[in-house]
């Protein structure tokens, strides 16, 4: 058995490693009409306050219903496609609703003053980060540290591409 | 070879159901004890508001109220609105029903064979064969010996709740999870309480441990969930979750709901199994600090947003 025991690692490292490339493909079940049935529910001036049945797509609580059994969100690598065109304006609604974006709960934005929990991002254009890194991380944060405290923006469809762009315009990124 | 590769196989679902185990859950499990000293091992605080002298004596001292873990807001005043309902509970508790009887014909004048009852909720009930919060006792009594339908989330059934928790007012939160129900019922809330859940992926830890206490949340100020439980019910106004009709009195079934509300996960049903396993988890946590009944959520003094600088 002992002389099995590295090549079976091996054989097990790069199985895995497939497994990992698998689930960055992942998305929410039901593509772009679920998105569309989420989002039509969430933003502002939605017709209810707690959408349940958008809710029981996710995991939740309660272990007597098939949302206590689905597992968390495949974690999503994602690739920026520049350039960065977007529309501060909107970017600026959706930062600071907290039916939308809602960042301002955690964040200092340039031009409001915001949450302390996350770093204020009111001089974020200054530190020049990467376009890749900041979309990276508004898309799912858990591609850098599974344990960081942010929303998952992109695997659960809380915002679009372009609003994550959008959002990146108005906190002016900065970065190339 | 064959074999080979069934293990192989084996060893790689093992590995990519622990990478998925990873994002289960928030971490640190492991590291809670059902006592309130056990916040020790998170915010570091504790001996600032272990008691309430000690809460006046940071404030004295001129602490942050973020070094106090936000207890210094709500921790020292009853609030005069909570008493108030007491008041509304005490009249709902002595209310004869279509029977000829009430809640006293049973617990005595002004509840006397109920003091200090409260401290020690939820419990098991032989009767009910699972672990059950003081909202679902209340309405299986309602119903049994007063023919009443009072649901958890109804108000006379909040009403009573804020006036038999006040029956132990002073009294040291004191519940037994060491074995049986209640053990399985506290390590089910504890992992409940640390499960990712929701359309933001968030856990109750993700806001009630690490650097989310102690900061704000935009206005709001998330502690973590060490001893807040022996202040419950509360009186939130104007605070109303939507379909019920609680008089601003908010249980800790009614926190938890409002809670998964705000962080966008699916809100529970109160007095289920889910919403007492993690009131189990908060109330144990809240094991062997004194109960203080009625407060609010925010009291008139907004002398802890000048010391923040805020
Ligand atoms: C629940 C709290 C929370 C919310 C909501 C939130 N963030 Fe964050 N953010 C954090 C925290 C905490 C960090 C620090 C790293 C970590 O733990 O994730 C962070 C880090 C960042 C960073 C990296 C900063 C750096 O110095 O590298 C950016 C950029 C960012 N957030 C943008 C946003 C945007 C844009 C939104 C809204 C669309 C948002 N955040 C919503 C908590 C939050
Ligand atoms: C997105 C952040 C967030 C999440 C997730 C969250 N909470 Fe809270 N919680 C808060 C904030 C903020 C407060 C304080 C409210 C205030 O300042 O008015 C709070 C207050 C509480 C309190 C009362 C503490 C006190 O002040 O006495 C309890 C108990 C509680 N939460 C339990 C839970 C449980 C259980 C869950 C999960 C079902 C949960 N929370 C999830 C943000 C959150």
């Amino acid at each position: 058995m002992r002389q099995f025991a590295k090549p079976l690692l091996a054989v097990a490292a790069i199985c895995t490693a497939a497994a990992a490339q698998a689930q960055t493909a992942g998305s929410i079940s039901g593509g772009d009409e679920m998105l569309d049935r989420i989002r039509a529910k969430w933003q502002p001036g939605g017709a209810e306050m707690i959408p349940q049945d958008v809710l029981t797509m996710f995991p939740c609580h309660d272990e007597e219903l098939p949302c206590g059994k689905i597992p968390p969100p495949p974690v999503e690598r994602v690739t920026f496609d520049g350039p960065l065109q977007g529309d501060a304006k909107r970017g600026e609604a959706i930062a600071t609703n907290v039916r939308y974006g809602n960042c301002i709960a955690c964040h200092i934005l340039p031009g409001h003053e915001g949450g302390t929990i996350g770093p204020s991002l009111s001089e974020y254009s200054k530190r020049g980060m990467p376009l890749e890194y900041t979309y990276q991380r508004i898309w799912d944060v858990r591609a850098f540290n599974p344990y960081a405290f942010m929303p998952v923006y992109g695997p659960n469809r809380v915002l679009t591409d372009q609003e994550i762009r959008d959002v990146m315009v108005f906190i002016g990124t900065g970065g190339k | 070879m064959n074999r080979l590769l069934q293990l192989g196989l084996l060893l790689t679902l093992v590995a990519t159901v622990h990478a998925q185990v990873q994002h289960d859950f928030w971490p640190g499990r492991e590291r809670v004890i059902p006592h309130v000293s056990g916040d020790e091992m998170w915010s570091g605080t504790y001996k600032n508001w272990k008691d309430s002298e000690a809460v006046k004596k940071s404030m004295a001292a001129g602490m942050m109220s973020r070094d106090i873990n936000f207890k210094d807001f709500r921790w020292l005043e009853k609030s005069f609105d909570g008493e108030l309902k007491v008041d509304m509970g005490r009249e709902v508790f002595h209310r004869k029903s279509s029977n000829g009887r009430s809640c006293a014909t049973c617990h005595g004048e002004n509840g006397e064979k109920l003091k200090g009852w409260y401290a020690t909720q939820p419990r098991f009930s032989a009767k009910a064969n699972r672990v059950i919060v003081a909202a679902t006792q209340i309405s299986i009594c309602a119903k049994e010996h007063l023919s009443e339908d009072w649901p958890e989330n109804t108000r006379n059934n909040s009403l009573l709740d804020m006036y038999l928790a006040y029956l132990s007012d002073g009294r040291d939160v004191d519940i037994d999870v060491t074995s049986g129900p209640m053990k399985e019922a506290y390590e089910k809330g504890r992992d409940l309480f640390f499960k990712r859940t929701g359309h933001f992926h968030f856990a109750c830890a993700s806001c009630h441990t690490g650097v989310t206490t102690q900061s704000y949340l935009r206005g709001q100020r998330p502690s973590t969930f060490f001893g807040d439980a022996a202040h419950y019910p509360i009186y939130h106004f104007p605070y109303r979750l939507p379909g019920d009709d609680v008089e601003d009195i908010f249980t800790l079934q009614h926190q938890i709901k409002s809670c998964q509300m705000l962080s966008r996960m699916l809100p529970g049903v109160e007095g289920s199994r889910t919403l007492t396993a993690i009131e189990v988890f908060l109330k144990a946590s809240a094991n062997g600090y004194k109960m203080s009944i009625p407060t609010q959520e925010y009291n008139m003094s907004t002398g802890y947003l000048l010391r923040d600088g805020l």
